[in-house]
């Protein structure tokens, strides 16, 4: 596990993940969120989207996993916040770029941009703080 | 259509779960690629902690703990009621999450007994856009806070039909 000293100011991590045809009915399976949008793709059409939309939730399960690997520990997880800002359709993919950009007193502070394969922002002002307090 | 603001301080539960390890780790499994039931089917790697008892019981924590946004399953109640409530009248398939926050006091294992309780804590327009926000809170069975959630909606409204009609055809 790592320790509040392994923490330094500018660290970067990346995670990618992809929105297979399955992964909305998954995700509603184990999150127990099945509005239609996300799980039948005429909902989807009708609502103006090319084809069924991921859970926001689970784009944000893929943020806490990028933060939690740099983390160490998922337990430590102090806050977690993003802005769904663009939605994720079956079919695409995210990468998640985060970088340290605090080390205060026992917390550490991360800032992660989430982008899809078109470069487009999927997230905004996304951000994690972890505690390493004993 | 703007939400009327007198919703504001509108409570929902309080919802009782009791947090199990298949769950914790199904979920896991599903949001790192996998497919729930199936342990050891993802393809990203979720957090050692978070799916394989074994590596868990050596832990500070003893047991499996349950990732970041587990929350989902236990505190969203109230945010997905007020959604539904036909009393405040949300369209829901013009409905999308816009944006989350989670403060985290303490971790979830399996055998925890959690209690949420949710209350609607502002409503606003931009726009075309409104946006409705719901507080949980969530603790366990010692009366100990364990989650607080913050659950934003956004609706994105159809523009009214114009009053007046278009540029006369010559």
């Amino acid at each position: 596990m790592k320790r509040l000293e392994d923490f330094r100011v500018g660290d970067a991590f990346e995670l990618v993940r992809s929105a297979d045809r399955y992964r909305p009915l998954y995700y509603a399976a184990v999150s127990g969120d099945f509005n239609p949008i996300h799980v039948d793709r005429e909902v989807a059409r009708r609502a103006g989207f090319p084809d069924a939309i991921l859970h926001g939730m689970c784009t944000m399960g893929w943020l806490a996993d990028a933060c939690t690997a740099y983390f160490g520990d998922p337990g430590r997880l102090s806050r977690l916040r993003a802005r769904f800002s663009r939605p994720v359709i079956v079919g695409d993919t995210v990468t998640f770029r985060g970088r340290c950009v605090a080390v205060e007193g026992a917390g550490v502070r991360v800032e992660v941009e989430a982008v899809n394969q078109r470069g487009e922002e999927v997230l905004r002002g996304a951000t994690a703080e972890a505690s390493f307090e004993e | 259509m703007a939400i009327d603001p007198r919703h504001v301080g509108r409570r929902y539960g309080p919802f009782r779960t009791t947090v199990c390890a298949e769950r914790i780790r199904d979920f896991a499994t599903a949001v790192a690629g996998g497919v729930p039931g199936h342990f050891g089917t993802a393809t990203g790697e979720p957090h050692p902690l978070t799916v394989d008892e074994q590596e868990a019981a050596k832990s500070r924590y003893g047991s499996l703990v349950a990732p970041p946004t587990f929350g989902v399953t236990f505190a969203m109640h109230p945010f997905a009621l007020a959604c539904a409530d036909p009393e405040i009248g949300l369209d829901l398939v013009r409905l999308l999450h816009a944006e989350q926050e989670f403060e985290y006091h303490s971790v979830v294992r399996p055998g925890d007994v959690l209690t949420t309780t949710g209350e609607v804590v502002e409503v606003r327009s931009k726009g075309l856009l409104d946006f409705l926000t719901v507080q949980s809170e969530t603790r366990n069975a010692a009366g100990e806070l364990v989650l607080v959630g913050r659950w934003s909606a956004v609706v994105r409204n159809e523009a009214p039909p114009r009053s007046e009609a278009g540029p006369a055809k010559a």
